[in-house]
């Protein structure tokens, strides 16, 4: 089975893009659905005229590699953000009902699945189209899996958008679906792949997704202080922040991702998480700022196994100054565990909870303070850290998982700190 | 888009054959399934629980005798018999044991008054083991009060770590006082806490090398590890999926009489019973909608008498539920603001020349005159099987909208058992042949699971386990 760890990147892409054409029947076809988008890139530019309040997406749907903390690499599969990418036809089409501009934007995302899944910005008010391309498994030629993105906990959705692929649609290979979201409630959400949901969920495909309300940009003056920005339309500026920073929780298990890239039977009822992290990264990797540089490697070889692609672009570092308000977008897509979430020495004021303002049915807030939030998978919390005045620039807090057990990458027994813990650093 | 211009009449052959299919699962019943009554006779016995990968697991469980015994033929069942009680009344139930252990019943949440038996146990009277020698069965008795209403479990209380386990426990419904099963559907003492249909999400998990050492007998040397614990099975109301899916009591699983198909109509308020039997804590992820939680272990979630609403009620879209808690929470998916009309834009109703109506007269939920968004009630007329329907609780602004996608080719789609073929409620189209099939009435299926996706199968397998579908039905639908 090492067969497929030594090979070429390029010849991984190339071989596994004829195979996926291959195996995808004619008329197949990449397909961005965004209106006013002439070329299909999900970006307005180039003379385009959108509609009002309009935001696209364009996900692939894939594998490739993470780097877990203590050095090892991780067979992944997930999302890869293809935004920016020109899809629509530019040349005539091919046998396989793609054009060369599509057949690109299949090479782009290929072997460059991300960890945690690129992280979705929307705004109350707009109305949101999410193309979903599958690119094909290039590492598993062997598997034929389609793919879809559930968005977790949008109100009121009907099956056609929900991702579910036993109540829906899911997309085969070399192809695009299209959702369409019309955002109405703020709040934090996440999103991942509904098929084969505990081998998907397990492999990678999860993502921080959150809805920034209507009521930003509108000055609201909280306990003293003026915000523009809120988690939710409190009216009153209680939800009102100066930093805000997306906290996923995620584990793998070490087991059976090497199970998955070694085309062996997967260990679905012995599943025991060992890699804990925050953002796709164990500690110390939390807190290296914006993309890490450091790439996942053959452990044989020492060949970069994501080839040009930075796969793990979200950092969970925490900075701030002191007195400042900072929101955490707490969201948890654990498959095998609950987590404990503890700020030890800055108090957790909780705001809103599964994308709601904590609020009860009089509209009167249940705001509380507290150290921690237990969350399972599934859950999310809004949850505001009051930097004290008096902290003082370079100090540091930590915030990390209270199951002291997933203070650790795999097997560290002896290596210090390690897992699902982050800092935040005074500036 | 072609596959989209059908409509349910159209279709109603195919509906008919797939409902016929269908008949081996029934509807579920929109009430708790269960016994009622003033006093019960429990027998604690042995028996076999089957999963939906062949498995078989040899369990502990409570079975209703006496007059109650109709209830599953006087079988062991897991969970044992759900009780349906009445705020303020007193209960007794005598059991008799006929387990290779001692056993005995405690109610957590409800104030037992009496209890009597073969022994005095840790926490309560006990009945002795089964006595094979002089064919004598140990009792013992408990009478209670079912102080206030709501959802509650009731357990073994000698050796719970390993009867809960074994399949002793089961749970308890104590309505308000003033419920009506026709006119006064409510949970607790409040009209917030008023509902269309109820369910039972039982949560439960089986290590299976527990059961096999009692089933063997307890050998020496094959004695079972507590700190080694480590389940593979994970239940609803004591089914794995995709058995829960199945019709109740149905003759191939005589000892897992209940099943879980939640349904409702858009609009209609869904009470979650959700109780955590096991071990382990579970994510109870209700795909659709955003749920209220009122109630948490039996109390109303009700700080301030002063105010009129449920003051610490709070919204969720994924329960945490914990061993040992039950949550209350209430549901009611519409399909508003969803920017398109899920009855599908009137261009798309061939059958009908005018397409249907969103009429918007009244409040639906006080009945005052003036428009509240959503489309009447039935009571205020909206009819959904007029010949130019209204459905009810429609979102009006999104009215005559199309889905504003257009599908992919149906050779680039992998398409799920529950897909009608259509986007649209109540509308079915052309699927390629094999695909689809389960949802006869063209519903919105959504899935209800443990978001602890590694408890989504059954012993290795996926999927299964902690899984059930919730069907928004169209109107018109019977549910009950």
């Amino acid at each position: 089975m090492q067969m497929f760890k030594r090979l070429d990147r390029t010849l991984v892409v190339v071989g596994a893009l004829a195979l996926v054409l291959a195996a995808t029947p004619a008329g197949a076809q990449v397909f961005v659905q965004c209106p006013g988008d002439t070329n299909g890139n999900s970006v307005e530019d180039g003379g385009e005229s959108w509609p009002a309040n309009q935001q696209c997406f364009h996900l692939a749907a894939g594998d490739g590699f993470a780097r877990m903390a203590d050095g090892s690499p991780s067979y992944i599969f997930s999302f890869t953000d293809l935004n920016g990418l020109v899809s629509a036809p530019t040349s005539p089409t091919d046998a396989q009902g793609n054009t060369d501009a599509q057949n690109r934007v299949l090479e782009a995302g290929m072997l460059a699945a991300a960890w945690p899944a690129p992280t979705i910005v929307m705004y109350e008010g707009a109305e949101a189209y999410l193309t979903l391309t599958n690119v094909g498994m290039m590492i598993r030629p062997d598997l034929f899996d389609a793919h879809t993105v559930h968005f977790h906990g949008h109100p009121n959705m009907a099956t056609v958008f929900d991702g579910l692929p036993e109540s829906g649609l899911s997309i085969n290979m070399g192809a695009s679906l299209s959702y369409y979201y019309k955002i109405t409630e703020p709040g934090t959400y996440m999103y991942h792949c509904h098929v084969e949901a505990t081998e998907h969920m397990q492999m990678g495909m999860l993502g921080n997704l959150y809805v920034t309300p209507a009521q930003d940009g509108t000055p609201h003056s909280y306990d003293g202080k003026t915000y523009s920005q809120f988690v939710y339309n409190d009216g009153d500026g209680s939800t009102g922040y100066d930093r805000a920073y997306p906290i996923q929780l995620g584990s793998f298990d070490w087991d059976f991702h090497n199970a998955s890239w070694t085309v062996q039977p997967l260990p679905f009822a012995d599943m025991k998480d060992e890699y804990f992290m925050i953002n796709g990264r164990g500690y110390p990797d939390t807190v290296i700022p914006g993309t890490m540089a450091a790439q996942p490697l053959d452990p044989d070889t020492g060949e970069d196994l994501n080839g040009p692609v930075d796969s793990q672009e979200v950092s969970s570092l925490i900075t701030a100054l002191p007195g400042e308000r900072v929101l955490l977008r707490v969201s948890n897509l654990n498959v095998t565990t609950e987590n404990t979430l503890m700020s030890p020495s800055i108090p957790m004021t909780v705001v809103g909870r599964d994308a709601k303002q904590l609020l009860n049915p009089a509209g009167d807030p249940l705001y509380y303070q507290t150290n921690s939030v237990t969350m399972g998978g599934g859950m999310s919390y809004d949850v505001m850290l009051d930097i004290p005045t008096t902290a003082l620039s370079g100090e540091t807090y930590f915030l990390y998982s209270s199951n002291l057990y997933q203070l650790a990458n795999h097997d560290e027994s002896e290596a210090g700190l390690g897992g699902m813990l982050t800092e935040i650093v005074i500036q | 888009m072609k596959a989209m211009k059908y409509r349910n009449r159209r279709w109603l052959g195919v509906t008919l054959m797939a409902a016929a299919l269908l008949v081996l699962a029934p509807v579920a019943e929109a009430a708790i399934d269960g016994i009622t009554g003033t006093s019960f006779e429990f027998t604690a016995k042995e028996g076999y629980i089957t999963t939906p990968d062949g498995g078989s697991i040899y369990c502990w469980g409570y079975s209703a005798q006496g007059t109650h015994s109709a209830h599953n033929d006087g079988r062991m069942q897991y969970p044992g018999p759900t009780l349906i009680l009445n705020e303020g009344q007193t209960y007794t139930i005598t059991l008799s044991n006929e387990l290779p252990v001692p056993v005995s019943l405690i109610f957590p949440g409800l104030t037992v008054t009496a209890a009597s038996g073969d022994v005095d146990g840790d926490i309560t009277w006990e009945a002795n083991a089964y006595d094979a020698g002089t064919e004598i069965a140990g009792t013992a008795s408990y009478t209670f009060t079912a102080d206030a209403p709501g959802t509650y479990l009731y357990h073994s209380g000698t050796n719970p770590k390993v009867q809960v386990e074994m399949g002793l426990l089961g749970v308890i419904v104590v309505r308000p006082a003033t419920y009506d099963e026709l006119d006064n559907r409510i949970a607790y003492n409040h009209a917030d806490t008023a509902f269309g249909h109820e369910y039972l999400f039982l949560h439960t998990e089986m290590d299976p090398r527990v059961h096999q050492y009692y089933e063997f007998g307890m050998p020496t040397g094959m004695e079972w590890d507590n700190s080694d614990w480590w389940p593979v099975y994970w239940f609803f109301n004591g089914r794995a999926a995709p058995d829960d899916l199945l019709g109740s009591h149905v003759a191939w699983l005589p000892t897992q009489p209940y099943n879980l198909i939640p349904r409702a109509h858009p609009g209609d308020k869904v009470l979650m019973r959700v109780v955590g039997g096991g071990r382990e804590s579970h994510p109870f992820h209700h795909h659709g909608d955003h749920a209220l939680v009122i109630a948490m272990d039996g109390q109303l979630l009700d700080g301030d008498a002063g105010t009129p609403e449920l003051d610490l009620a709070y919204q969720e879209f994924t329960m945490l539920v914990n061993p040992g808690q039950t949550m209350d929470a209430i549901l009611d998916w519409t399909g508003e603001k969803m920017g398109w009309d899920i009855y599908g834009p009137p261009y798309y109703e061939v059958d009908q020349e005018s397409g249907h109506i969103c009429q918007d007269f009244f409040n639906n939920e006080t009945g005052a005159i003036g428009s509240d968004g959503y489309a009447d009630t039935e009571e205020q007329l909206c009819d959904p099987t007029s010949p130019t329907p209204c459905y009810p609780y429609e979102w009006c602004e999104d009215h005559g909208r199309a889905i504003p996608v257009l599908l992919p080719e149906t050779q680039n789609l992998a398409f799920g058992a529950w897909w009608s073929g259509s986007p649209y409620l109540g509308s079915a189209g052309a699927l390629p042949p094999g695909e689809g099939g389960l949802n006869p009435n063209s519903a919105y299926p959504f899935m209800w699971h443990s978001h602890k996706e590694k408890e989504l199968t059954n012993n290795d397998i996926f999927p299964g386990g902690q899984l059930t579908m919730f069907f928004i039905e169209p109107h018109g639908v019977a549910i009950d």
